[in-house]
């Protein structure tokens, strides 16, 4: 909740353009919050319901079919009824699936080096900055349409997706007179994501592609996390999913993309190389906000980076975030009032048409849909606790 | 925004640095910055040239035997006199071997502040962050300048000066990185999250130390030296010239101290907040002007371990004033 907070007050604080205005704001809300509780809670509660009041307005604005009280309760995660089910957005889950793009055709590898990898579709991957972790190895869960899981899991190396992520580090003006700090700022968040072996990749703001952790290791970059697609469920993706980072923010001002042309079109001959070399569905490229969970809260979208905006067809793929989310329909996750404040309209389909699938499977089960929602989440302990006995069996033998 | 909030347009900010006093205040949407040297010489009294002196305009007091000249000027008499010039402050406080030293700085803080009286103008002062074991030093310096601006009219606020570095440079990143001014008498660092100081701390090397290890070296005065550095001095290539491969030297000696103490900082800090993503450092005061400075301190920072990520190292817009207008930006949030 801490770190919520502080992205929501640098949010804030970035939107003074004025030095001196951004000082008195960040001072003001911080000494607010260090003073006693009732400041803080005051702080708290304006923050939260000026987050729940934007959340309402994206609810309504992008339902034609929810009531206000609707989206409020949703939000807020109150004991109601959930949105009703539309046909709109059940043929548009359909849809989305049904255009997934394919690969464009075979990738492969044409030279090698200790600086860089060439690929044939033009992608060279620089060297300097990789590492290594420990190969790959999870547990994915066999699931069918009814959503019976099969819980004895299934050992699996080879990566099942791609996660993108942006590094919101420090960005300095995208000008030709800055070449030195775009440079140097690279360097040091590669140095940074090198240490911390934080993605698989990392495309700077020239469109340069990084290896950070090989492609057969893991690397950390989803923790608490949830994906499905229509065989398997797979749980905290560090291990499953490739990680591609965005040297970017995605609360960038105004009207601004969150990344240049030249780093899209490097994000879609790497997300080219990846499908074709590792056979992974179009369906299993997403944003992390899309994967990201909060165990303690049940929300999703702990971290928001591409909460919106993501250039899904750009990189070659169908719109993803049309997808319902699998985290709300298949564990119960709901979305907290602080998804509203990363700008998180593009999730909104995605997250209709998965609390349309919780109503329905409630109504098949005969239970309240508050009642059916804590059985999922029951479903997501006890899907946690089996992979994570099954690792340490693993380790054990 | 919907956030209220007022600024208040008189206020000033003020650089009490050991060889310069900087002020900023704002003009419309700029900010105006007056410079003086914190620096004076005595020469002998005599009618003739205290009448020069007035007519001239020439700041300068007449005590005893003696005409003291400050601020800029001082240095063009000392060359014309063949003398050094004195400091009103050492080590970034205020010198105790220099009697008069406070009434100095308050007649060069009028040269740079203007005559008129304060009027209740809200100021924000930079005071040098504790050496070790120094603290007291500090203290009675803060108090003294605090005394001596109330007593001007002035609504008077101390700021360290890492911080003021920190507010006048780093907007762009929230106000949080790392903030180094390596002015004459010590190098102050700050380390701000979100604009509140982590930690801050001074190392008594910079440019004075500089000047007076080189001049002990080879012999020279220390003037001279400072001239040499501030003239022609850059650290790229390799010289022949003996007192360019001491200045070399004693500035890598800064380099160095100034990152173990920051390393030291960092291992003894409590409650140091999660940084979720690399932080910006950047390099203010006069010492850091020699070209070449960013890189050969970025060198030796990447060869130390500090447990945050430098996302880069960067000089400061304007060196010379980035205290003085951090200091203002203080003043205008009223703090």
């Amino acid at each position: 909740m801490r770190g919520v907070l502080v992205r929501a007050l640098e949010w804030r604080a970035r939107r003074f353009s004025d030095p001196v205005d951004r000082l008195q704001f960040l001072r003001r809300n911080l000494e607010a919050r260090r003073q006693g509780s009732h400041v803080k809670a005051a702080f708290i509660i304006v923050l939260a319901m000026g987050a729940a009041l934007l959340f309402t307005a994206w609810l309504w604005t992008s339902s034609r079919h929810m009531t206000i009280a609707d989206a409020n309760t949703a939000t807020l995660g109150l004991p109601t009824k959930l949105p009703a089910v539309t046909a709109s957005s059940a043929a548009m889950q359909a849809a989305s699936i049904a255009d997934t793009p394919e690969p464009a055709g075979p990738v492969w590898l044409v030279q090698t080096t200790s600086q860089f990898d060439l690929y044939s579709n033009g992608l060279r991957i620089e060297q300097q900055y990789g590492t290594s972790t420990a190969p790959r190895q999870y547990i994915a869960f066999a699931s069918d349409s009814s959503h019976t899981i099969d819980w004895a899991g299934e050992w699996r190396t080879e990566p099942a997706g791609i996660v993108y992520h942006t590094t919101e580090s420090h960005l300095a003006p995208f000008e030709e007179d800055q070449n030195q700090s775009l440079r140097r700022a690279g360097e040091g968040l590669l140095e940074y994501v090198s240490r911390r072996r934080s993605y698989h990749f990392v495309i700077d703001r020239f469109g340069r592609v990084f290896r950070v952790v090989r492609e057969s290791d893991y690397a950390n970059h989803a923790g608490n996390s949830v994906w499905a697609d229509g065989n398997r469920i797979y749980l905290n993706l560090n291990q499953s999913f490739f990680g591609i980072a965005f040297e970017a923010s995605s609360k960038s001002s105004g009207a601004e993309p969150a990344v240049n042309a030249a780093q899209v079109y490097a994000g879609r001959i790497l997300t080219q190389m990846l499908r074709a070399r590792y056979g992974i569905p179009a369906s299993n490229c997403v944003a992390h906000a899309q994967v990201s969970v909060s165990p303690v809260n049940h929300a999703v979208g702990y971290h928001r980076d591409w909460a919106a905006n993501l250039p899904f067809l750009q990189l070659g793929l169908a719109d993803n975030y049309k997808l319902p989310l699998p985290s709300v329909e298949l564990f119960g996750f709901q979305v907290d009032a602080g998804l509203a404040g990363a700008g998180a309209s593009s999730l909104a389909e995605g997250l209709e048409a998965a609390f349309a699938q919780v109503r329905r499977d409630a109504a098949a089960h005969h239970l309240p849909v508050e009642r059916y929602r804590e059985n999922l989440w029951q479903r997501y302990r006890d899907a946690i606790r089996a992979q994570r006995g099954k690792s340490a069996q693993q380790e054990y033998n | 925004m919907s956030d209220t909030h007022t600024q208040n347009p008189t206020a000033l900010g003020l650089d009490v640095g050991t060889s310069r006093i900087v002020a900023a205040q704002r003009q419309d949407k700029d900010i105006q910055f007056d410079t003086q040297l914190n620096a004076f010489v005595t020469i002998p009294f005599s009618k003739l040239t205290q009448g020069v002196l007035k007519k001239e305009q020439i700041p300068h007091l007449v005590q005893d035997s003696e005409i003291t000249v400050y601020g800029d000027e001082s240095e063009r008499f000392a060359n014309l006199f063949h003398r050094e010039t004195r400091r009103p402050m050492l080590r970034g406080i205020l010198n105790p071997d220099e009697a008069g030293s406070l009434m100095l700085v308050r007649q060069i803080v009028r040269l740079v502040m203007g005559e008129g009286e304060g009027q209740g103008r809200r100021v924000c002062f930079s005071v040098p962050a504790a050496p070790l074991g120094a603290n007291n030093e500090v203290t009675e310096h803060e108090n003294s300048l605090k005394e001596m601006l109330s007593k001007m009219g002035y609504d008077p606020h101390p700021i360290s000066e890492g911080l003021a570095v920190v507010y006048g440079e780093m907007e762009a990143s929230n106000y949080t990185g790392i903030g180094i001014s390596c002015g004459g008498g010590l190098c102050n660092v700050c380390l701000s999250y979100l604009s509140v100081p982590v930690f801050s701390f001074s190392i008594p090397k910079a440019g004075d130390f500089i000047d007076e290890g080189v001049s002990q070296l080879r012999g020279e005065p220390a003037t001279r030296i400072r001239t040499i550095k501030e003239e022609s001095f850059h650290f790229n290539g390799h010289f022949a010239n003996k007192i360019q491969q001491a200045l070399v030297q004693f500035y890598e000696d800064m380099i160095q101290a100034l990152l173990a103490a920051l390393k030291d900082q960092f291992a003894s800090v409590q409650n140091m907040p999660k940084l979720n993503r690399p932080i910006p450092l950047v390099l203010s005061g006069g010492s850091v002007m020699p070209p070449g400075f960013r890189d050969r301190f970025e060198k030796s920072l990447r060869e130390i371990e500090l447990p945050v990520a430098i996302a880069e190292v960067r000089m400061a817009s304007n060196p010379m004033v980035s205290t003085a207008r951090g200091a203002l930006v203080a003043a205008l949030s009223e703090l």
